[in-house]
Order: C-alpha cells, then structure tokens, then sequence
C-alpha cells in the first residue's frame, strides 16, 4: 500500500486522527451561547435592580437564566456522547451554579446581603474557581485568562467605591462572559466550517 | 534499512479513520452524532460502521430511548489497539517528515 501512498496523504490521515480526536473532547467551546446568557442575565438584573429598585431583580431574573439555560441545554446537548474529560467540566459548573443559588439565596432571605462589594467579591472569587478549574482541566489559555480577570475583580472590589465596584463587576463579565462567550461561539463556527465532509 | 510497516486497509479508509479517532476519545456514541461529526451520508456511514463491526474494531447497542430507536457505537479493545497501531506505523512511515 506504502507504495502509492504519498507522504501528503499519510501527513492528512494523521491530521485527521488529531482533529477527530479533539472533536470528540470538545466541550467548552460548544458552551459559549451559556456565557453569554449568564452575562446578559447578569447585565439585566443589574441594570433591573439599579433602575427598577426592586429586590426581585436578581432572584427573579436567575429564576428564568436558570430556565432557559437548562431548555437550550438540552437541545444543544442533544446526542453528544458522555465522556470523563466532559463530566469533569460540567460537574464544576453545575456545583457553582447550586453554591452560588443556596448561598445568595440564604443571604437574601436572611436580610444580609447588604454589602454590595461582599456580593461582588464572592461571585467574581466563585467564577474564577471555576473558569480556572475548567481551564486547568482543558489547558486552555483563553479560559484562564478569564480565571484572573475574575480573581482580580474580587481582590479590587473589596478596596474601591461602591462605582468602582460596579464598574470592576460590569467590566468582568463583559470580558469573561458576553466576549469570551461570543470567542467561544465563533471558534465553534470555524472549526464546522474549515473541516468539510469526510469520505470513505 | 529496516522493513517499513504495512497500514492496516481497515483502519486506513479516511471514513473509517475518522469514526475510530472520533470513538476512541469518547465512552460511546450515537449514529447521529457520527454523522454531523463526519458529514457523511447515512448509507456510506452505516457501511463503513457495518465494516468495523465486523472486524470486531466497535460494538454497537440499539435500544430504545423514549420509545424512540436509538443505535451506539463504542470502541472495542481490539479497535482500540488496531488505531494504536495503526498510528505507530504511520508515524514510522512519515518519519522526520511528520514535522515538516
């Protein structure tokens, strides 16, 4: 057989081991459309909470962002075959996501989640576990890029202004929720869009 | 010079090649998922997965999920050692190429 095969084609076999490998371990890119909406959940219970003044802006707004995550999840998720690598990554996820409900949850109805620099501090030290979790996991620069800009939003919050704070937490999740997400989104796209069909 | 490798023909089939890459890095997978990963047609990939099967390199599953039919593939421990294989006499082939 080695006799007609060029060294080209023996170079595209490999090539196609490594990209069908990986496409199989793929997760977290398949997931920037969850980064997104968390950061416009985010966005709009701020903004709902700072101009509306009501204390149902954030319970009420992850209320549905919890919703509609769990129905897009499951269509998205679809037939995509379980693998450790995958089970790993969503488990850190789905523990943040019941820490963070139980514990602004309990704060919330115990009347003392009153220091807006704690709260601030608290999700942005959470998120950054789990960014830098999944991005340890995954070897996956872009992601722990993410990891420290969260780290560092909790460590600024705790010093600046109640504005600063804000701001620090606005800026944040722009950065590591809406552009990460969309990066996300659109490293997907290409990967489906370089890789044509595959004959026999 | 020492005698260059043969490449197994099963494993070589770039279809073939692609379902077993795709199948070793996952527990199993689904018809379908094989399908959109690899953009083939359901008769092509049905035949090619029927020619693995046969060589013993995947196992298949059907059951019914929501009485809805539902076909898994996994890769068997003989698939597994066949795409190592295959892999190692590839490389030896390519030699300093690979880099190049």
């Amino acid at each position: 057989m080695q006799d007609h095969t060029t060294e080209q084609e023996l170079k595209d076999r490999l090539s196609l081991i490594e990209s069908m490998i990986a496409e199989g371990r793929r997760n977290t890119e398949k997931w920037g459309w969850m980064f997104v909406l968390w950061g416009v959940a985010y966005y709009v219970a701020m903004a709902w909470s700072a101009w509306g003044h009501s204390a149902r802006a954030w319970p009420v707004t992850m209320l549905i962002a919890v919703v509609v995550a769990i129905a897009f999840a499951s269509l998205k998720a679809g037939n995509h075959p379980g693998t450790t690598l995958g089970r790993a990554i969503g488990s850190i996820w789905m523990a943040l996501g019941i820490s963070m409900f139980l514990l602004f949850l309990a704060l919330g109805l115990s009347g003392r989640l009153t220091d807006q620099h704690l709260f601030v501090a608290v999700i942005a030290a959470m998120l950054g576990m789990a960014n830098g979790a999944s991005a340890l996991i995954l070897r996956w620069k872009v992601q722990f890029a993410c990891a420290v800009v969260w780290w560092v939003a909790a460590v600024t919050t705790c010093f600046g202004t109640d504005a600063q704070s804000m701001i620090v937490f606005l800026v944040a999740i722009f950065l590591c929720q809406i552009v990460f997400g969309i990066y996300g989104v659109i490293t997907e796209a290409q990967e489906r869009k370089r890789r044509g069909p595959i004959h026999a | 010079m020492p005698d260059l490798p043969e490449l197994n023909p099963l494993v070589h089939g770039r279809l073939r090649l692609a379902l077993l890459s795709l199948l070793v890095g996952v527990e199993e997978a689904e018809f379908t998922w094989l399908r959109a990963k690899t953009e083939a047609t359901d008769g092509n990939l049905g035949a090619q997965l029927l020619k693995l099967e046969e060589a013993g390199y995947v196992a298949v599953e059907k059951k019914f999920v929501l009485r809805k039919p539902q076909t898994l593939y996994r890769i068997t421990e003989t698939g597994r050692q066949a795409l190592t294989e295959y892999v190692r006499a590839l490389k030896q082939l390519l030699g300093p190429a690979i880099d190049a």
